[in-house]
């Protein structure tokens, strides 16, 4: 049940942060620079090329987390608790960078900072939703009783999920319908790729060390006291 | 009023900064992080 975890660096997370810092200043530069200006939102539609692809990587870190959760639940192996703390830790970041580049981009164009519109709603939901499951995991001690909880409560606040994908075409909202390769220029989905790939790959990365981070302390609260080491010793 | 948004590059400089801002600082934290907790781990373990 209890994997534990050596202190070797891997070198595949840097490999991935590496090539993800790579595809992100150069979609950048390409979105930033040589990507004319869309025809209405003209220079702010920039935003677009971070905003989006930290939207499907947030979507995806929790999807990873809930997957993660599931296989904990069916298998009790602490490895998956470790690799649900990382996607969850992560996810929550892209959330909130979400959330902040999207009241960027709505105060030149809907002229407000935040609205509670139900694509911005159901999106605050998810991100406290799953800071609360993080808070949860740092007040529980037992690791088997913080990772079954924390397993459960990350399926029910996945819930949200598909809420948030599917707002925009179920109720009416502010927020723009999903675009599609159909719908847009190449111009443009070349630097919203190239980004979407760059944080695809940094949040892997980010994800690996981070699940690392969390079976070296998983190792280090199972781990026997020295007086207790010890004694074991010389009983054996 | 064109209905055009014109100019708002502070905007995108903001959304970009903030965005890799703070995509490096969690980069540099998890290294740290991991770096306290390998060596916690090994003085622990020569410890006992």
């Amino acid at each position: 049940m209890h994997e534990t975890a050596n202190n070797r660096y891997p070198v595949l997370p840097f490999i991935l942060i590496g090539l993800g810092v790579l595809c992100l200043a150069f979609g950048s530069y390409f979105g930033l620079f040589v990507a004319p200006p869309e025809r209405y939102m003209g220079e702010v539609q920039r935003i677009m090329y971070v905003h989006v692809p930290t939207a499907w990587n947030a979507l995806l870190a929790i999807t990873f987390a809930f997957v993660c959760a599931i296989v904990f639940l069916f298998n009790g192996n602490f490895k998956w608790d470790a690799r649900l703390e990382a996607g969850i830790e992560v996810g929550v970041l892209l959330a909130f960078l979400l959330c902040v580049q999207g009241a960027i981009w709505a105060k030149p164009t809907w002229g407000v900072w935040w609205d509670w519109d139900p694509r911005l709603t159901t999106t605050a939901v998810l991100l406290f939703a799953f800071l609360g499951i993080l808070a949860l995991r740092k007040f529980v001690e037992d690791p088997v009783k913080r990772g079954i909880w924390s397993a459960v409560a990350t399926i029910i606040a996945y819930v949200d999920v598909p809420i948030v994908y599917f707002s925009v075409r179920w109720w009416n909202s502010l927020h723009q319908l999903q675009s599609s390769p159909a719908t847009v220029s190449s111009q443009f989905y070349i630097p919203l790729r190239v980004n979407a790939f760059g944080i695809l790959f940094l949040m892997t990365g980010f994800i690996m060390l981070r699940a690392r981070l969390a079976s070296l302390r998983h190792v280090n609260e199972i781990a026997p006291p020295p007086m207790m080491a010890e004694e074991a010793g010389e009983l054996a | 009023m064109s209905g055009v948004v014109q100019g708002g590059m502070e905007f995108v400089w903001a959304a970009y900064g903030i965005t890799f801002g703070a995509l490096a600082i969690y980069g540099v934290t998890l290294i740290t992080r991991l770096r306290e907790q390998s060596s916690r781990n090994t003085s622990e373990r020569s410890g006992q």
